[in-house]
């Protein structure tokens, strides 16, 4: 426990396992493989989510929620349309290994470096504060994860897991930047990540069976 | 200068959102009623949100301000202006929907028995649509204001594939996706604005979250942390504003969806995002003023970026969407600068862009409707068998490419003063040379389509009729609405003046 009453061992444990399933559910090729790894990055939010609510009650709210969105509904869907598709990611634009190394170099050099100047994103002399700024270090490190996901993927399925890695680093970084948001807008911002990931395979089932295949790439009906 | 203006409690704004929502359920749970149930629900509902814009309109001329829900919900006359906008749009485009669901590109790509069907899940999604878009317009909670635009990309998102076929998913996938990933950047954006605006000690944690307030207290947001949120802030909204390099996803959604879907994406909806860019960004003019001369370039590239690709399609619906890109620039270059008469200016140019693109789409969509065809290529001599719709097409495109007496020409005319009032020659020359690009984009297929001879037999078109009187109403409506606020600029100056003074003199 710190001054500020927060388990720092088990919240550093925690985070550093989220950011390891970032990178599983990223490089898994096995589609399957990956919304496993979501799914547990979910429940490890959660944990992290009450770890802080036991200084800021507010935030039990915002883990049921993310407990209900991110690891019951958003695991479903994917499993669900996984199973419709196909269980092997379409062959990203960049090898296995080399894609390992570039997720492990973004993963160290961006968590130091948002380590380092968090100042830029955490305004308040509380938000630079441990656990806070391990906080925010790990949640700007799965964001770009993701983003490395949305740019290097081909298949459209892991490109929704990307973005919902995406999502999972604003919203983890809620803890730091805005403890007292309304429970109708954490509601509305929870809601809205289980409609897109749904929407969004749904037109990737219409996608497969009317292309034959989930590889973006193979999307070249509209061309400039 | 107007007085101040003097806060009113009121439930219009609540009203204008949700009851499109509540007719949405309606129309969706009681659609096996049949189509004419589902179409004069929207109509009314559409009819309601016109008027609660007018008379929102009306009482921001008045000077007053309506609030409800604590100050959650707040309707300046910028807000006003785009109530206006969705529900005057809103309502022509659910008229104009009517006929042509039942016929036109629904029934060719769709099948007629299957379009049939899906109207009751069509215009329960145009509704939440038209929802959504109010609730942005009305909220004062930046958290709620990310929410709003995200759930405006939701409910577009399966109208944008409605045809389910190659095309239509293609572009709904792209739209669904990328307006996501990027508005995910918007609200990392407006949380790091909240943050940094309760950091200031200058408001209570509730009070942070308004938008309203959040000016107050902008000089007090370090340096550095206003630059971060205003990059991602336009990442965010300039994603789903269309502005250039952001926008491959506008031609593809804009021209894959129906007609009507298109109207209100191009018309409506990529402004509902520039107003969420303008109203958050702005908060910073006063203390980053180095962000002026990157909007107007931002606006600049958009401009010209937008119209060189405008100009190289054959697809008439292509065509137009990048034509949209490139007026956002013109927008953007207006609001960017930050002067009183570069918002009046941008946001003119916002509401006649909103006139003068939902009539060339509608045209366009009367086009596809007569002949089933879109590429320019493909078309001619089509004015002396649908002559309502050749005039209006050519309004539209006069209007969009600034010729005088219409629209356009006044709000393009108000966007060079303001450049040229700041000193930014540059930005007009540019400002210009699009106009001329934009009016041989839009002047050259006009002619071609309408009055050059038709390729293949002479012949080929000799069938085709014009369109039936609820699809030309709304296309003549909004074809006058170009003439009139070209000639009588003064009849919208009441409210862009109002609208144009919440933001120069909350930010500079």
């Amino acid at each position: 426990m710190n001054d500020l009453g927060f388990p720092v061992d088990l919240i550093r444990t925690l985070s550093l396992t989220m950011v390891i399933t970032s990178v599983v559910a990223v490089e898994a090729r096995r589609l399957r493989t990956s919304a496993y790894a979501y799914a547990v990055q979910a429940l490890i939010l959660v944990i992290l989510l009450l770890s802080y609510a036991r200084v800021n009650p507010a935030l039990y709210w915002w883990a049921a929620t993310a407990f209900v969105t991110k690891a019951v509904l958003t695991p479903w869907f994917l499993l669900r349309y996984i199973g419709k598709t196909q269980e092997m990611e379409v062959e990203p634009l960049i090898g296995f290994g080399p894609s390992v190394v570039v997720a492990g170099v973004l993963m160290i050099v961006f968590f130091r470096l948002t380590h380092g100047q968090v100042e830029i994103l955490a305004p308040s002399p509380i938000a630079r504060e441990e656990v806070f700024r391990t906080n925010l270090a790990v949640a700007s490190t799965v964001f770009v994860l993701g983003i490395y996901a949305v740019l290097s993927r081909r298949d459209a399925v892991k490109t929704v897991i990307g973005l919902c890695l995406l999502e999972n680093g604003v919203h983890l970084s809620l803890v730091s930047l805005a403890p007292e948001i309304s429970e109708t807008a954490l509601f509305g911002i929870a809601s809205e990540v289980v409609v897109t990931v749904f929407l969004l395979l749904y037109v990737i089932e219409g996608i497969y069976r009317v292309f034959g295949t989930t590889d973006t790439f193979r999307l070249r009906e509209l061309q400039w | 200068m107007i007085e101040s203006p003097t806060l009113s409690p009121s439930l219009l704004p609540a009203a204008a959102f949700l009851l499109p929502v509540l007719a949405g359920i309606l129309v969706l749970s009681l659609g096996r009623l049949g189509h004419r149930f589902c179409q004069g629900v929207s109509l009314l509902t559409a009819a309601f949100l016109a008027l609660a814009g007018i008379l929102m309109a009306v009482r921001a001329v008045r000077g007053e301000i309506l609030v409800g829900w604590g100050n959650e919900l707040r309707v300046d006359a910028l807000s006003a202006l785009m109530v206006l906008v969705i529900g005057g749009i809103g309502l022509l485009t659910t008229l104009y929907s009517f006929r042509y669901l039942s016929k036109g590109e629904m029934g060719e790509r769709v099948g007629v028995v299957r379009a049939e069907r899906r109207l009751a899940l069509f215009y329960f999604l145009l509704l939440w649509f038209l929802g959504t878009m109010t609730w942005a317009a009305v909220t004062n909670n930046i958290i709620m204001l990310y929410v709003a635009v995200e759930a405006t990309t939701l409910t577009s998102g399966l109208l944008v594939a409605f045809f389910w076929d190659r095309r239509a998913l293609e572009a709904g996938y792209k739209y669904l996706m990328l307006l996501t990933i990027g508005i995910t950047f918007a609200l990392f954006g407006c949380v790091v604005v909240y943050a940094a605006a309760a950091a200031t000690g200058g408001l209570g944690g509730r009070e942070a979250l308004l938008i309203s307030e959040v000016r107050g207290v902008a000089e007090m947001i370090p340096h550095r942390t206003s630059l971060f949120a205003v990059a991602l802030l336009v990442i965010g909204f300039g994603t789903k504003a269309g502005l250039a390099p952001f926008h491959p996803w506008l031609p593809d959604a804009h021209a894959e969806a129906p007609t009507p879907v298109s109207v209100l994406l191009s018309g409506v909806m990529i402004k509902v995002a520039i107003y969420a860019l303008a109203r958050t960004v702005s908060i910073f003019f006063p203390v980053i003023p180095q962000l002026t001369v990157f909007a107007v370039a931002l606006g600049s590239f958009t401009m010209v970026l937008g119209v060189v690709l405008a100009l190289v399609q054959d697809d008439l619906k292509r065509l137009l969407a990048y034509s949209s890109v490139s007026q956002m620039g013109y927008v953007l270059a207006g609001v960017g600068l930050g002067t009183y008469l570069g918002y009046y200016g941008g946001f003119f140019h916002l509401l006649n862009h909103a006139i003068f693109k939902a009539l060339l789409f509608m045209s366009v969509g009367a086009v596809v409707y007569a002949t089933g065809v879109r590429k320019v290529s493909d078309l001619g001599g089509l004015a002396r068998r649908m002559p309502v719709t050749g005039a209006c097409f050519l309004v539209g495109a006069l209007a969009i490419a600034g010729f005088p007496p219409f629209n356009g020409f006044m709000s393009k005319l108000t966007v060079y003063l303001a450049l040229a009032g700041s000193g930014l020659w540059w930005a007009v020359v540019i400002a210009i040379f699009t106009s001329i690009l934009t009016m041989v984009a839009l002047i050259r297929p006009a002619y071609r389509v309408f009055w050059a001879a038709p390729a293949g037999p002479a012949d080929r078109f000799a069938e085709v009729r014009e369109v039936p009187a609820t699809v030309w109403g709304p296309m003549v409506v909004l074809a006058l609405a170009c003439l009139i606020l070209g000639v009588a600029p003064q009849l919208a100056y009441g409210l862009l003046s109002r609208a144009a003074e919440v933001l120069a003199a909350a930010g500079g």
